[in-house]
């Protein structure tokens, strides 16, 4: 059902004019992307709260929601999946320390010092972007001959996390770039004119002005990378892990692999161990895009 | 892409004044990172073509590309990549078709038809799921979407292409509704505006002056999705099994390129076996592929959408 034009409309329409009209609009009657779009709307509800609902209900079951009352062996709880946090909070952490300043240079050099015309600068940025759309698992093939083979870094943390960055990378390059060329050229100009060299404007214009989408788009690559399991499992991630990574040099270990591990199992325990990782992994993933998000207001409010 | 207005005052480089030497530090900093990446984006090419190139000096490419049998690693190896192919496209296809109408519908829900709460609550789902990581998807389908597929369909193999193939649509719907809800609102409210004032519903301006207009973010919309649902790893190797054939139903299993690479590197492979070169060789493919497709959407997405000029 449309609300008659009178009510649509930001101005008074006599009965008379509308009842004229009615005949004269064409498919008034009928809004056929009104319902269309509302069902693919509460779909999207739907399978948001079902997601949820899937993982919930394994781990109520396992954790002693059984009808007998007695919880699976092993349960999905702090002793199974421990080592796999902190080695998804290793890898996170590597991440951020590698492909966050690495990524923020390329795009400050790319942005800032290199000459924007010159076709090779303009390819080269081009061809990072595009990277951003390469599956993760090809990143996991080149990181096994590059690092555990050819490094010998072994199926490492270390392996783990700068194949992870190698994979933030290009989307780290993209958001800071774009985030530096949303800065108004006045800034530069004015700072050029006071005699500031570059380093100067960067410090002092380019990278206040735009340290929260940086930070933002930062944030979000870690984070979607933080959820990564196929590069991982092709480099070798353990899915037997005693003891928590205390350092990169321990064996690679990880949630989203833990979840593959266990979830490919037939055993119901297996399943509810998989569904108490994956609840795990989701809150990790959204503590980092609430930090992001703190961090981002943070950053506008100091800033001018 | 903003245009660039400034010209850099390159005259400063060399120069001693005040706050030279942190310049030329700083430069050469940036420069270093730059290198950085780029030496990150050669190895991972190098490594692929390498293997691609000792694959191909062994089979011959046309075999590769037009053989209907991979078994790599039987006896008489055979090395047509058209089953996995195949399988890949089926899954990619069958996805687009559940994440397009999905995920437009739902932009078009957050852009012209949600009240300022409901709309919240709903970009906050989609942005939910978009957040999820794929091997949670992979979990669903394996324990949620296979039970209930074969609650319908009694004959569904435990690993088979359907519930893969709608939980990959799933997966991607968000990407699909986020880029097109920016599709749509970059279209000049001019133009819904008029639509709306020549007496027409909401959904024929939408659809008939609105998506028109943003035909060419939507199209992005869609061919980015796609690239995702290419490289989609995870939900396919957890559920869509690992039988590299040229099944036509798809409540079979079938072998998509990526649950090649994933399936065969999980058995310790060494970078100087035939197991990874045949790796390396689809992973090239892959490469190339999802490369194109993302530079493709990037391209659509970069040129102004009509009507922009003429706010």
């Amino acid at each position: 059902m449309t609300p008659p034009v009178a009510e649509r409309s930001a101005y008074p329409v006599s009965p008379t004019i509308q009842a004229a009209a009615k005949p004269m609009l064409p498919g008034r009657r009928r809004d056929f992307l009104a319902g269309a779009s509302r069902l693919a709307a509460a779909t999207m509800l739907a399978a948001a709260a079902g997601l949820a609902g899937v993982l919930a209900r394994a781990v109520w079951q396992a954790n002693g929601g059984s009808a007998d009352g007695t919880p699976y062996a092993g349960g999905a709880g702090w002793e199974t999946i421990g080592p796999a946090v902190a080695g998804t909070l290793w890898l996170a952490l590597a991440t951020a320390a590698l492909a966050l300043p690495i990524g923020l240079g390329t795009a400050l050099y790319l942005e800032e010092y290199a000459r924007p015309k010159r076709r090779a600068v303009r390819a080269f940025q081009a061809a990072v972007a595009h990277l951003a759309g390469v599956p993760s698992v090809v990143y996991g093939v080149a990181g096994l001959v590059v690092l555990v083979h050819g490094l010998s870094a072994g199926r490492s943390i270390f392996a783990g996390g700068l194949a992870l960055a190698a994979l933030a990378l290009p989307t780290v390059v993209a958001t800071s770039a774009e985030a530096i060329r949303a800065v108004p050229d006045d800034l530069r100009t004015a700072a050029y004119g006071l005699g500031a060299t570059r380093w100067q404007v960067v410090r002092h214009q380019v990278l206040p002005a735009a340290a929260a989408p940086i930070a933002a788009g930062a944030c979000a690559a870690i984070t979607r990378t933080a959820g990564e399991a196929a590069p991982l499992l092709v480099l070798g991630a353990t899915s037997f892990a005693t003891f928590a990574p205390a350092g990169p040099g321990d064996p690679l270990v990880s949630l989203p692999t833990q979840v593959f591990a266990w979830a490919v199992r037939p055993q119901a325990e297996f399943a509810a161990q998989a569904a108490g990782a994956a609840i795990a992994l989701l809150a990790i993933l959204l503590g980092l895009n609430v930090a992001g998000l703190f961090l981002r207001r943070r950053l506008r409010k100091v800033l001018p | 892409m903003v245009a660039r207005t400034v010209t850099r005052p390159l005259f400063l480089e060399g120069t001693g004044g005040p706050g030279a030497r942190a310049d030329r530090v700083a430069r050469r900093v940036f420069l270093a990172c730059a290198a950085l990446t780029g030496g990150t984006a050669a190895v991972v090419l190098g490594v692929l073509a390498v293997g691609a190139a000792q694959f191909f000096a062994e089979a011959p490419a046309g075999g590769f590309f037009a053989g209907t049998t991979w078994a790599p690693f039987a006896e008489e190896p055979r090395f047509g990549v058209w089953p996995l192919v195949a399988a890949t496209s089926r899954i990619t296809i069958g996805a687009i078709l559940v994440a397009a109408p999905l995920g437009l519908l739902s932009a078009v829900y957050l852009q012209h038809y949600a009240g300022r709460r409901t709309g919240a609550v709903v970009a906050a789902a989609v942005a939910a799921l978009a957040s999820v990581p794929t091997v949670v998807f992979g979990y669903v389908a394996l324990n949620a979407a296979t039970p209930l597929l074969r609650l319908v369909w009694p004959g569904a193999e435990a690993f088979n292409g359907a519930s893969a193939t709608l939980v990959v649509g799933l997966m991607i719907a968000p990407t699909v509704a986020f880029l097109g809800r920016e599709a749509l609102a970059a279209v000049p409210p001019a133009y819904f505006h008029a639509g709306m004032a020549l007496g027409a519903s909401r959904g024929r301006v939408v659809a008939l002056v609105v998506a028109p207009a943003a035909a060419r973010g939507i199209a992005a919309a869609v061919l980015l999705a796609m690239a995702r649902a290419v490289g989609e790893t995870m939900i396919v190797t957890m559920a869509a099994g690992s039988h590299a054939g040229l099944a036509w139903s798809p409540l079979e299993g079938v072998r998509t390129l990526t649950a090649f690479v994933a399936q065969t590197s999980l058995g310790d492979i060494a970078p100087d076996g035939p197991d990874f070169r045949a790796v390396a060789a689809v992973a090239a493919l892959l490469f190339v592929v999802t490369y194109a497709m993302h530079a493709a959407g990037r391209a659509l997405l970069a040129r102004r959408p009509a009507g922009s000029a003429h706010p």
